[in-house]
């Protein structure tokens, strides 16, 4: 493990969790200096499994593959504005594919000390299935990981800051 | 989102009382509409909307499930139902057989990770064959229920 951080990864799916993730990742970039990516996956591996089981038809896999690219598109947008805010340069990547395993291959590909990720779930079930992606990142993540839990007050603390 | 965040007793259904195909649509989204407390108008809005996925192709499995699902706009957030039918009803499965366990999905059309998300995890969930077994014998919602949480 290095300490201090030099290249942490935000990793984006649009959700709150990972807005606040995001937020957070900005300020700790911002004060330890470390360089900062954000990534977002487009999650070709789930529709890929959603067109082999009949759950998707081929019109439904364009479509939503077209949506996500501009759902990756508009969040990795408001991560620049948000990353510009601060004057903090930021790395916006796209990617495809299983995101828990694009995100462990970008780990290990690039050597990202620090991977910032929205918040987990409580553990409610024993069924591997359903896992989500953020648990698979936190439980399999070659390097440290910072969870950011929703009820921080980390909105009001990027804009005072 | 996970699933688990999104299963709601109040959206199950032990069992359903339809025996074809548009009765079992429309069973699934009146459970969503009085739950959500929404108009006629809209629930008739949504009835059609996944009819007419349906009418694309079927969403029925080859192991007794379905998973009709559609884009809505103006909701806030993609819900799950979930039906069990004591009878199969012929919902297209490619296979000839009957369907029994139905997952309706709505979500709203500005996210579509997370209604990928939980098409997903259903997906997975109804691989194991020893889940789909119990649900399929699930007598009450509360059955259903803490077979997602146990």
């Amino acid at each position: 493990m290095k300490v201090p951080f030099k290249h942490m990864l935000v990793y984006l799916d649009g959700s709150e969790g990972s807005i606040n993730a995001l937020m957070y990742a900005i300020l700790l970039a911002k004060s330890t200096g470390s360089r900062l990516d954000a990534l977002y996956v487009v999650n070709t591996k789930a529709i890929g499994d959603l067109v082999k089981s009949r759950i998707f038809i081929d019109q439904e896999r364009k479509e939503f593959l077209s949506d996500l690219e501009k759902d990756a598109k508009r969040h990795l947008r408001h991560a620049d504005r948000l990353a510009a805010s601060k004057d903090l340069e930021i790395h916006t990547i796209t990617k495809e594919g299983s995101p828990h395993h694009v995100i462990l291959d970008y780990i290990k590909s690039q050597g990202v000390d620090l991977l910032v990720l929205g918040s987990v779930n409580a553990i409610r079930s024993r069924r591997d299935e359903l896992t989500s992606e953020n648990d698979r990142m936190l439980r399999t993540s070659p390097c440290p990981v910072i969870v950011v839990r929703e009820q921080d007050d980390i909105w009001a603390e990027f804009e005072e800051v | 989102m996970a699933l688990l965040d999104i299963i709601n007793k109040n959206l199950i259904k032990v069992p359903l009382s339809s025996l074809d195909k548009n009765g079992i649509i429309e069973e699934l989204v009146s459970l969503y509409a009085d739950e959500k407390g929404i108009s006629d108008d809209k629930k008739m809005e949504i009835i059609s909307k996944v009819e007419e996925r349906e009418m694309l192709g079927s969403t029925a499995m080859e192991n007794g499930i379905a998973i009709p699902h559609a884009k809505i706009d103006g909701i806030d957030s993609v819900s799950v139902v979930i039906g069990i039918s004591r009878l199969p009803v012929q919902f297209g499965a490619e296979d000839g057989k009957g369907t029994s366990i139905f997952f309706l999905v709505l979500a709203s059309p500005d996210n579509p990770s997370e209604h990928i998300q939980i098409l997903s995890s259903i997906a997975k969930a109804c691989s194991s064959t020893l889940f789909l077994r119990m649900l399929q014998s699930s007598k009450t919602k509360e059955d259903v229920y803490n077979l997602f949480f146990e």
